[in-house]
C-alpha cells in the first residue's frame, strides 16, 4: 500500500524523493550526520553556512536551553569557501538528496563571490540565501529586514549563481513577512524557506548577565512551531499560491504530524532543525510517518495536500 | 607511543537502568546496561569519552524531594540530551555495564534520579576522544576538581590494568567535604593512617583531597596541593604526565603548572553542548595555533573533549 503513495515533490523543478530537507547549522555537511542515518532517504540536504572567509564564530556560551525550546549564538563558525571547495564538496558529489549551500555574508558581494565560485559546481541543486542570521553583526538579519536591500541580493546572487536555483531564507522578525518575501520572489528567488530563528536572550539571575556570550540568539525548537505555522500559510496566501514560488516550511519541526501541520499551510517541502541536535536520525522517522499520513488520508500526491488549509 | 582515545562505533542505543544509587546528599552513580551491538561500542569506550543521555521523557520527582533551591528551574521542560563522562565500563558475557557519576544541579540531573533499574534510556554514544595513554611515563598525576573525578575514576582502572608499572597518584578536590562524590564519612577516613579514598584504592592508587574550607585534607585550592605535592616529590619531569578533569579556572592552573615544571598534561573540558556529535558546533573550546598568534574554536564534543593542556587557550 504504502508503494502506491507517491511522497516526490516537484521543487519548482527539482525533482526532490521526498519533501524532507535537514536545515542549514543543525546538520553539518553530512558527514557528522551520516554516522546516524542514511543520508541519501533525505529529500533535501543544506549546509551550515559558508562564508568567502572562514569565520571563527562568537565565544562561549553559544548555547542556552529555554522551555521547549534553545537559543544559539555560533556566530556562523564555517571553515570558509576555499576549505568548503576542498574538503567539503567532495563528500556532497555522490548523495541522492538535493543539496543546497547557505550563503551568509556581510556584504552583497561576498554572497554574490561564494555563488559565482560555486555556480558550476555538479554536486549542488543550488543554493539558500541566509540573510536572516540574527548572530552577526553586519549583513544577517539586517540585511533580511530590509525589502529593498532584500531584492538586490537577491537579484545579485541569482545572477552570479548561473543556472543554479536559488531560496531565500526568511526571517521571522519583521512586521510584515510577505513584504519581504514578496520582496525576494520579484528579484527572482526561486523558492522561499521560513522562518529562521527569532532574536531572544535569556538572562541569568544571579549575575543579573545574559546567559550567551554573544548576550542574544535566535530561538528554535518546538518553541516556535506554530508561529512559524502561521508565518507559512500567510507568506502562501499572500505571495507564494499565486506566484507559483514552493515553500520549505521549518521552525521546532519534531514529528511527522509537525511537518504535515506545515504542509497543510502552504508548504511544498519541510525543513528538520533544532531535532536533528537531539535525534539525529528523526528525518527518516518524519519520511515515514509523512507516508503513512498520506496512506491512512488516501492522499495519492503529497503536493495535493499543500496549502490545503480550511 | 599513545593509545587510540576514540572508538568508531557511535551510534544511538537503548539502555537499560541496573541501578541509580544515592551515594551520598545530592550526588548519584547510574549503571546502564547494553547488550547487541550497542555492547560492542560501549565496550571499547576510553575514559574522557562521554554519551548524550536523552531525559526528555523522565519524570520529575514528587514536589517534596525537589531542593528548594530548583524548585523554580524543575518547571523546565527538557529539549536537548545532556553529555555525561563514564566513572566506569565493564563488559561480559556480550553486555557492557556503563556508570556514570552524576550530582543534582538542574531540571536534568534532577529527573535522572527518578530513573529505577528496568527503565529504558536512549543514549548516544561513545563520543569523543579520550585520554591518550602514553605508555613511558613512570608517574600518572590524576588531579580532579569535584565531579571531574568520574573520567579519572574510569581511567584508574585502565591504566592500572594495561600499565601495571606506572604509579598513580590522586588529587582530588572540591569546596566542602559534602561536595566531595564519594561515599562514606570522609572525615573518619581521613582519620585513618595512609588517607586514601577507597574509589581509587580498589585500584591500589593513592589519593589525597582538598578542600577550599579545609573541612576535610588539604585546606585550600587542589591546584595550590598539586603545587606543594610537585616540591615535595622529586620527579622527573619526562618521566610524568597529568590527567585532570574538572572547572576551567582549575585546568587552567594545572595547565600554568605543568607548563612551568614541562610536565605533560591532559585536560578534560567541558562546554555548553547541544548535540555531542558536531553538528550545532556550540561547544567550542579556544585552541592556540601553532607558530601564529591566531586561535581557533575546536569542538569539545569531536575534538575533544581531552586535550594536551598546551593547546587550550583558557580565558579566565
Amino acid at each position: 500500500m504504502n508503494n502506491k503513495i507517491d511522497i516526490s515533490v516537484d521543487f519548482a523543478g527539482i525533482r526532490l524523493a521526498n519533501p524532507v530537507f535537514t536545515a542549514s547549522g543543525t546538520c553539518g555537511y553530512t558527514n557528522e550526520l551520516a554516522d546516524f542515518m542514511d543520508v541519501n532517504n533525505l529529500g533535501g540536504f543544506i549546509t551550515k553556512s559558508i562564508t568567502l572567509k572562514p569565520k571563527k564564530g562568537n565565544a562561549t556560551p553559544r548555547i542556552v536551553e529555554t522551555n521547549s525550546g534553545m537559543l544559539n549564538a555560533i556566530g556562523l563558525a564555517n571553515i570558509g569557501l576555499d576549505e568548503f571547495i576542498k574538503e567539503k564538496l567532495p563528500i556532497l558529489e555522490n548523495l541522492t538528496p538535493a543539496v543546497f549551500v547557505n550563503i551568509a555574508g556581510q556584504t552583497i558581494d561576498e554572497y554574490v563571490a561564494v555563488a559565482e565560485r560555486l555556480a558550476a559546481e555538479k554536486a549542488i541543486a543550488g543554493f539558500e540565501l541566509n540573510i536572516s542570521c540574527p548572530n552577526v553583526s553586519k549583513g544577517g538579519i539586517t540585511l533580511g529586514t530590509d525589502p529593498v536591500q532584500v531584492a538586490e541580493v537577491t537579484s545579485a546572487v541569482k545572477k552570479g549563481a548561473g543556472r543554479k536555483f536559488l531560496i531565500v531564507k526568511l526571517s521571522p522578525a519583521v512586521t510584515d513577512i510577505s513584504v519581504i518575501a514578496r520582496a525576494a520572489v520579484e528579484a527572482g528567488a526561486d523558492a522561499l524557506s521560513l522562518i529562521n530563528t527569532f532574536t531572544a536572550m535569556v538572562i541569568d539571575i544571579e549575575t543579573g548577565k545574559p546567559v550567551l556570550a554573544n548576550r542574544t540568539g535566535g530561538l528554535s525548537g518546538p518553541a516556535i512551531k506554530p508561529i512559524a505555522v502561521y508565518l507559512v500559510n500567510k507568506v502562501y496566501n499572500e505571495v507564494a499560491k499565486n506566484s507559483q514560488i514552493p515553500i520549505l516550511g521549518l521552525g521546532g519541526i519534531r514529528t511527522a504530524s509537525d511537518a504535515i501541520e506545515f504542509i497543510i499551510a502552504g508548504a511544498s517541502a519541510v525543513g528538520i532543525g533544532t531535532a536533528n541536535l537531539v535525534e539525529p536520525s528523526c528525518a527518516v522517522k518524519i519520511i515515514e510517518g509523512i507516508k503513512k499520513y498520506c496512506t491512512d488520508k488516501k492522499i495519492a500526491n503529497i503536493k495535493e495536500l499543500t496549502g490545503t488549509l480550511k | 607511543m599513545t593509545e587510540n582515545c576514540s572508538s568508531p562505533n557511535k551510534g544511538i542505543f537503548s539502555a537499560t537502568i541496573c541501578a541509580n544509587k544515592q551515594i551520598r546528599q545530592g550526588f548519584y552513580r547510574l549503571k546502564l546496561k547494553f547488550s547487541g551491538a550497542a555492547a560492542q561500542s560501549f565496550a571499547k569506550a576510553r575514559p574522557g569519552q562521554f554519551a548524550e543521555l536523552d531525559i526528555s521523557g523522565i519524570a520529575l520527582p514528587e514536589s517534596k524531594a525537589i531542593p528548594e533551591e530548583l524548585t523554580d528551574i524543575s518547571e523546565r521542560k527538557i529539549l536537548l540530551r545532556r553529555p555525561f563522562s563514564f566513572c566506569d565500563v565493564t563488559s561480559k558475557d556480550n553486555k557492557t555495564t556503563v556508570e556514570i557519576l552524576y550530582c543534582v544541579v538542574g531540571p536534568a540531573s534532577l529527573r535522572m534520579t527518578t530513573l529505577s533499574a528496568g527503565d529504558s534510556l536512549n543514549v548516544i554514544g561513545p563520543l569523543g576522544n579520550g585520554f591518550s595513554i602514553t605508555k613511558n611515563k613512570k608517574t600518572a598525576l590524576f588531579v580532579a576538581g569535584g565531579m571531574g573525578v568520574g573520567p579519572l575514576l574510569y581511567l584508574a582502572k585502565i591504566i592500572t590494568n594495561d600499565y601495571p608499572d606506572t604509579i598513580v597518584t590522586a588529587l582530588v578536590g572540591a569546596k566542602t567535604k559534602e561536595e566531595l562524590p564519594f561515599k562514606g564519612r570522609l572525615d573518619e577516613i581521613a582519620q585513618q593512617l595512609g588517607f586514601s579514598l577507597p574509589e581509587f584504592a580498589m585500584y591500589s592508587i593513592e589519593s589525597s583531597v582538598a578542600t577550599d574550607d579545609g573541612s576535610v585534607g588539604y585546606k585550600g585550592f587542589v591546584t595550590d596541593f598539586l603545587a606543594e605535592w610537585l616540591g615535595q616529590n622529586d620527579l622527573e619531569p619526562q618521566d610524568t604526565i597529568i590527567y585532570s578533569c574538572g572547572p576551567k579556572a582549575m585546568l587552567a592552573k594545572i595547565a600554568d603548572i605543568a607548563q612551568e615544571k614541562k610536565i605533560d598534561c591532559q585536560v578534560c573540558t567541558e562546554q555548553m553542548m547541544a548535540c555531542g556529535i558536531g553538528l550545532c558546533q556550540s561547544c567550542a573550546v579556544e585552541c592556540k595555533v601553532s607558530n601564529s598568534n591566531e586561535t581557533i574554536y575546536k569542538l569539545c564534543c569531536k575534538d575533544g573533549p581531552v586535550f594536551d593542556s598546551r593547546e587550550v587557550i583558557f580565558r579566565i
